[in-house]
């Protein structure tokens, strides 16, 4: 018999988390990560609502908010118009008990968390729980008994070659996840197109709340979190990346003084910034096969989406419940290892999921806002009840289906407050969006 | 932790450095640059060996080579540009076009159309090459022709077919002519239509039935005819578009409850009673769904209406006629005959043609809508074809016949359904003439849609605006001369053609609703 029921590798917001929740089930735990902690990874380290009622709910969140800003409300500002909501407590609560069949330690505050703060809190968490965390340990091979995955193969933090088995390897190691490569699984659903996304630290200046811009194909935000710094951030569509490496200091105020010229202001002449400016392009979105022979993934590991809603680590989250919840009924033998893999894999491959998915990969697509789009933002306006719907439907709170139906959203424009005179957007709107299909740093 | 320093180099820059680096097979430079790389990147991208770039061997360096390329200039998949446009976008990205020029601003949507077409993903306007039976030879809207199993018609007795209902027309034909030549409120019935009315008031059993030209017209003209500025709508989230319609058209105060609960009505209504207490309350309900194929708890909900003083509207359009005892539908099963307070429904489906009706137990209301309804006075009247078509379809639905041609429809829908969840499909709602069969994404209903167009089966896919984004699937429509074998065959064709859709797209998610 293995010493362990489960090895999971990779430790941060899938693994730990993963770890951390089997561990308190009472079952033997190996994590394993290559990193040491505290330490960083590319992130846009937001969590909505959700993803804090999470850690809320297993007893972590007053320990991240001790050190980190949180609030409720968040400002979108499209194309000059402005939307200001907070996801609802009751599409929370529905969420939680759809997902996970309660809804226990529900809060409505979002907070944007460093990674180097969060996964070390994650890491202690699945210690505490009991879970065996190794760190600075290097997994070299999957040990496979005919097809059946029964073990790792790697080097500790020491150097020494060492054997583990367990009977399931969860692969809880991000997009580019080695238990993935390994097994040579496929990519399904690939999504190329992406954004190009670049971020830095800023001190200098506090705008509460969390606010996100977007014009034409171009969109930058601001987020408060750890240290009484900003996250900045700027992103733009993946055809664009090349111009912009051309000057990434430059282009990256460039961006920020086109999308809300009021937060470029604050940035060049309050922000001081902290670190260098970080980037990346390798978002493109993909599905793999979650599960076979003595392995499962969770988290970016088996379906990674572009950064541009933020929703990654909620994600990896709501990924854990659902695998440690699908194990642990397989571990007290409820049920067969099969029939938990595929509840996880309905939840995850469903209508809502693919509807959500096309969601985000079509807004990566960085195409400007169309002008019926706009309208439906300016009709939104003052109808607090549905900005808040969309807002959570953003977040994937809300199911995409309920708030992009007919009916509702001819209800909405027959209970639009405002038109559309206000706005200068509409003013040559064909020759604004001639302008916005122009590479900014072509 | 150390934080890094703030005049480090960008990743970017040390990314090309490597690269360069690894192009004079440079291993030293390469391990020096990997050395600066951010914490965020190196931990991020934990299949590249950073720290043993000074021991590459020569597979391990191309290894490294061809992932950080991937990374830092991913290639973009060759993707069909049309293909990409048509089966990326939805009707809904095209509801608010832009301009002053109501005329040339329709071109976006025009554009959008024409990709769908071109690449044979567009399932609206088929045309048929001969009378729709359970096989049907159609042309498609770029003029290519197909023959196959036949779910895409309306006719769920096939009556389209049957001898005494073409003899009806014909001999309608002759005494009347082929226009009614007015209003019905001037000089468009003839005596059949008094006939008709009556024979939908008894199989209904709400006597006062007034006739509209269309089913569409039946719905909207209800509520124009009923609803006033301040009074409220209360309308299942999935009624049909005319009632939709006809909701937005007359008040402000719509409520879209949950699709079938009852409970949330209620509660509505206890919440619109405590602030009005003057006005009227409509509440409007599908009884079979027609996209869904269920249907809500009428003997429940009518009763709910009348506690708060609210009248209950319930269109039978799919269901009457097709379902039921004697062919008196959802109301016949629940035993509510006589008891909804309005009975609305359309001729198309069972009935064999245009057409629509209301009914109630109140002469008070009929003469009201007649004036009122709008879509009645001021059209022409059902033609006399129409009018005897009908007339006669409802004598055979009443009749002994009327239940072996439902008893046969019955055999097919069973053997339709229990195919299709054989092959893991997920049929939606309950047996009846509609089978919904969730397919979930648009693109994989699309490209399911085109490939079963050459695979010998006509299905229409529905997705937004008639379904939630998402959400779409096939709505079959069962027949009474569909054959059992010919309903599992066309099961068969179509879980292939799912299958194969989903390889095309290299598809992995399912179709579970959440």
């Amino acid at each position: 018999m293995s010493r362990y029921d489960a090895i999971v590798i990779g430790a941060r917001c899938a693994g730990a988390s993963t770890g951390m929740l089997l561990a308190r089930q009472g079952h033997r735990v190996l994590v394993l990560d290559r990193s040491s902690f505290p330490s960083d990874v590319i992130s846009t380290h937001f969590l909505w609502p959700h993803g804090t009622s999470y850690l809320n709910r297993w007893g972590l969140l007053d320990q991240v908010l001790a050190v980190t800003p949180s609030h409720t409300e968040v400002t979108f500002v499209n194309d000059g118009i402005p939307l200001t909501g907070s996801v609802p407590d009751e599409l929370l609560r529905a969420y939680f008990r759809d997902w996970h069949g309660d809804d226990s330690g529900v809060v409505r505050t979002y907070a944007s968390v460093r990674r180097h703060v969060l996964d070390q809190m994650l890491v202690e968490a699945a210690s505490k729980a009991g879970a065996e965390v190794r760190t600075n340990f290097t997994v070299r091979e999957l040990i496979t008994e005919g097809d059946q995955v029964v073990g790792v193969r790697g080097r500790d933090s020491d150097g020494q070659l060492v054997e583990e088995r367990a009977r399931i390897v969860i692969g809880a190691d991000g997009r580019n996840s080695f238990v993935a490569r390994t097994l040579g699984l496929p990519k399904f659903d690939e999504r190329p197109r992406c954004t190009f996304a670049y971020w830095s630290y800023y001190s200098g200046f506090d705008l509460g709340p969390a606010q996100l811009h977007r014009r034409g194909r171009l969109a930058c935000a601001v987020a408060p979190t750890n240290h009484d710094q900003n996250m900045v951030l700027v992103w733009g569509p993946s055809e664009w990346s090349r111009e912009f490496r051309r000057d990434v200091p430059g282009n990256f105020q460039r961006a920020l003084d086109f999308v809300s010229p009021e937060l470029g202001e604050v940035v060049r002449t309050r922000g001081v910034r902290a670190e260098r400016v970080y980037g990346t392009l390798d978002q493109s979105a993909f599905l793999r096969p979650l599960a076979g022979p003595g392995w499962v993934l969770v988290g970016d590991a088996e379906s990674a989406k572009d950064q541009c809603t933020a929703i990654g680590m909620t994600h990896a989250f709501r990924g854990a419940e659902l695998v440690a919840d699908a194990l642990g009924r397989w571990f007290s033998g409820d049920v067969s290892l099969e029939a938990a893999m595929a509840s996880y894999e309905g939840r995850r491959r469903s209508q809502n999921a693919a509807a959500y998915y096309d969601y985000v990969c079509t807004l990566a697509e960085m195409r400007p806002y169309r002008h019926d789009e706009l309208q439906l933002f300016v009709a939104l306006r003052g109808n607090q009840q549905e900005i808040d719907r969309f807002v959570a439907t953003h977040a994937d709170v809300a199911p995409v289906s309920e708030f992009f139906q007919a009916s509702n959203l001819l209800l909405l424009n027959d209970a639009a407050k405002e038109t559309s005179a206000g706005y200068p957007v509409f003013e040559d709107y064909p020759a604004t969006a001639r302008m916005y299909q122009q590479n900014l740093f072509a | 932790m150390s934080l890094p320093e703030l005049d480090q180099r960008d990743d970017d820059e040390l990314i090309g450095t490597i690269l360069a680096a690894a192009g004079r097979q440079d291993l030293e430079a390469m391990a020096a640059a990997a050395a600066e790389v951010s914490e965020m990147t190196r931990n991020w991208a934990t299949h590249i060996p950073w720290d043993e770039f000074d021991s590459l061997d020569e597979t391990a360096l191309n290894e490294v080579v061809a992932d950080l390329t991937q990374m830092w200039e991913p290639v973009d998949l060759q993707v069909d540009a049309d293909e990409e446009y048509a089966l990326d976008k939805n009707a809904y990205d095209f509801y608010r076009p832009a301009g002053r020029n109501l005329m040339t601003r329709t071109e976006e949507f025009h554009g959008w159309v024409e990709a769908r077409r071109r690449t044979e993903t567009w399932q609206y306007s088929r045309t048929l090459e001969a009378a729709p039976n359970s096989i049907a030879q159609i042309t498609n809207d770029i003029g290519r022709r197909t023959r196959g199993i036949n779910f895409n018609s309306q006719d769920y007795l096939s009556f389209n077919t049957h001898p005494a209902i073409r003899e009806a027309a014909t001999k309608a034909m002759r005494d009347y002519g082929p226009h009614s030549a007015g209003s019905p409120m001037v000089l468009g019935n003839t005596r059949i239509s008094d006939e008709l009315e009556a024979s939908l008031g008894e199989l209904v059993r709400a006597e006062q039935v007034t006739l509209f030209p269309t089913g569409w017209a039946a719905g909207f003209g209800a509520m124009a005819g009923l609803v006033r500025q301040e009074d409220h709508v209360l309308i299942d989230r999935l009624a049909h578009s005319c009632l939709q319609q006809g909701a937005r058209a007359t008040t402000r105060n719509v409520v879209r409850y949950e699709h079938l609960n009852v409970e949330a009505v209620r509660r509505h209504l206890v919440d619109i009673r405590r602030r009005d207490s003057r006005n009227g309350i409509l509440v409007v309900t599908d009884g079979l769904f027609s996209v869904d194929a269920d249907w809500p708890d009428l003997v429940t909900l009518q009763r709910v209406c009348r506690e708060h003083d609210a009248t209950l509207l319930v269109d039978v359009a799919h269901d009457l006629g097709s379902m039921g005892p004697g062919g008196t539908g959802v109301l016949g099963l629940q035993e509510v005959l006589g008891d909804i307070d309005i009975v609305m429904g359309a001729f198309s489906k069972t009935f064999c043609s245009n057409g629509g009706f209301v009914a109630s137990a109140s002469p008070a209301l009929k003469q009201y809508l007649k004036m009122f309804g709008g879509s009645h006075f001021f059209s022409n009247a059902l033609s006399p074809v129409q009018t005897a078509v009908v007339l006669e379809a409802s004598k055979i639905i009443r009749s002994a016949e009327g239940d072996l041609l439902r008893s046969r429809l019955r055999t097919a829908v069973t053997a339709l359904r229990e195919e299709l969840t054989g092959h893991g499909l997920t049929c939606m709602g309950e047996p009846s003439p509609i089978v919904p069969l969730l397919i979930g994404n648009e693109k994989l209903a699309r490209i399911a849609n085109r490939l079963l167009f050459d695979r010998g089966v006509l299905a229409f896919m529905v997705e937004f605006p008639v379904t939630p984004t998402g959400s779409s699937r096939f709505r079959l429509q069962v027949q009474a001369n569909h054959e059992p074998e010919e309903a599992r065959a066309a099961a068969r064709i179509i879980a292939d053609a799912i299958a194969d859709a989903r390889t095309y797209l290299s598809s992995a998610f399912g179709s579970t609703e959440r």
